[in-house]
């Protein structure tokens, strides 16, 4: 029994070899994508310094989301994705006014996530190209508590910067998560009404979590 | 849920070829499974023709996920050290292998096979009966296999849209391949055959609240971030399930390597179009 699984191992470890260890082959230098590395690295850093501060008031933190967001992340494209068909049916007034809650729906997510850190450390681990011009830049978000979470983060260059489009928690498309939910409330109709008035409640309770499921 | 003995065994069995038959033909016939945005072609979701009815169930798995499910996970988070999760979690891996190199050899997946074996064989030993991941830290990650992802490799597309009660989000076609890698399951069988059923039922109930533990946070995160939590849950789902048929969701410590490997595969991200 014991030489079996002594033989057993030596096979495995045969078949290790034989396979070969995968190698981590990021930092390849192509220009673009490791700028978006860097990119993606010091907007976390940032956020882990500024946004954490357990000093500040909830406004200030939520100011800081904002000015954070605002200068990283392609808001307006995000948002225009995220509503999906609805876009095309929206009127100009009602674009505007979804524009303004969706920002708003986001600054305070993040403000009670940030309000809440507990020591997560974050690590840029690779960045590749995609075909549309686009780096996907991945990360890891190391917990105290539990395993390493695997963001990915689409960004894109805007007008002479960087900018993030989507942002994948685990395989799983933020913005297409959301354009899912919204287009759900806006129903096959595509009432982008209904959803204004969603994110308005949603935007005025503090808590705000939907009853429907 | 298959605890034959004696003859109800091949009744059983029978029966698994008559869902099975009848899960294919039904797919035959929904080939068109994703609804397409008109204007900027792009593709939502998975298709839900029996929406009522996986909302009812998905509203009673919520009931029971926020009084008991949820609870337990949480006391079992708090209660038990990282490590001795870890271990749970890694013995639960461990288990799944037999499962796992089946699936991978049906996929035509060779090299996926001789890493799951090799994860086998030295976590099975070096790490003490599959308690510690040993292997991962040799480059061999943990990739799921099951017989879902088959079937999507042999081409079906996942039918619609299905929720599970207790077990939650699925589809037509993984709830077909749960049933198939349920019933051919080593665990399960040989706990059967030695009058052991406990041993299966235990590992089913621990394997769930390992998994539960685990998700603790992207729920919360989930129930409150949606609008329609639902519809939130069903587009995770679909887009969890694309990236593990693409074999792409492997754990972290090896995600670049592997990613590299796939040709740096980065369309599991949302095609945000350039508006």
């Amino acid at each position: 029994m014991k030489t079996t699984s002594f033989k057993l191992l030596l096979a495995g470890l045969g078949l290790a070899l034989l396979l070969g260890m995968p190698q981590a082959s990021f930092a390849k230098g192509q220009g673009g994508d490791s700028a978006a590395a860097t990119f993606v690295q010091s907007m976390g850093n940032e956020a882990l310094t500024s946004l954490t501060d357990r000093n500040i008031s909830s406004a200030d933190r939520a100011a800081r989301v904002r000015t954070l967001l605002r200068n990283n992340f392609d808001v307006p494209t995000i948002a225009r994705f995220v509503l999906g068909r609805g876009w095309n049916t929206a009127t100009e007034a009602q674009k505007a006014e979804y524009q303004k809650l969706f920002e708003d729906m986001i600054v305070k997510t993040y403000t009670k996530r940030f309000a809440d850190y507990s020591g997560q450390a974050f690590k840029v681990s690779s960045a590749s190209p995609t075909d549309n011009g686009d780096s996907i830049v991945r990360s890891q978000i190391m917990q105290n508590d539990g395993p390493p979470v695997q963001v990915d983060w689409r960004v894109r260059p805007k007008g002479g910067h960087m900018k993030v489009v989507d942002v994948v928690v685990e395989q799983i498309s933020m913005s297409q998560t959301q354009r899912s939910d919204f287009e759900s409330v806006m129903g096959s109709s595509g009432d982008v009404e209904a959803l204004l008035s969603s994110l308005r409640a949603r935007s005025s309770s503090s808590g705000g979590m939907s009853k429907k499921h | 849920m298959f605890s034959a003995t004696g003859n109800s065994k091949t009744r059983l069995a029978q029966k698994f070829l008559g869902l099975t038959l009848c899960a294919f033909l039904v797919m035959g016939t929904a080939s068109c499974a994703h609804s397409v945005d008109q204007k900027d072609g792009y593709k939502s979701g998975m298709r839900d023709p029996i929406e009522p009815f996986n909302r009812g169930i998905f509203a009673f798995n919520n009931v029971l996920d926020i009084a008991i499910i949820e609870p337990v996970a949480k006391a079992y988070n708090f209660l038990l050290p990282g490590f001795v999760r870890d271990g749970v979690t890694n013995f639960m891996h461990n288990l799944r292998s037999p499962l796992i190199v089946g699936n991978e050899l049906l996929q035509g997946d060779i090299k996926g096979a001789g890493i799951a074996t090799a994860r086998f064989i030295i976590n099975t030993t070096a790490g003490i009966g599959g308690l510690v991941d040993v292997a991962a830290a040799q480059g061999f990650a943990y990739e799921p296999e099951d017989f879902g992802q088959t079937l999507a490799v042999w081409g079906l597309d996942d039918g619609f849209y299905l929720v599970l009660p207790i077990i939650g989000p699925s589809s037509l076609r993984d709830g077909v391949g749960l049933a198939v890698d349920s019933y051919a399951d080593p665990v399960r069988i040989v706990a059967d055959n030695t009058d052991n059923d406990w041993i299966y039922y235990t590992r089913v109930g621990l394997e769930g609240l390992d998994t539960r533990a685990r998700y603790v946070k992207a729920v919360e995160d989930l129930r409150r971030n949606s609008l329609d939590y639902y519809a939130a849950v069903r587009s995770a789902y679909a887009q969890k399930r694309q990236a593990l048929i693409r074999d792409e969701a492997v754990s972290p410590t090896t995600y670049d390597a592997k990613g590299k490997a796939n040709g740096g595969g980065a369309d599991y991200s949302a095609q945000i179009p350039n508006y």
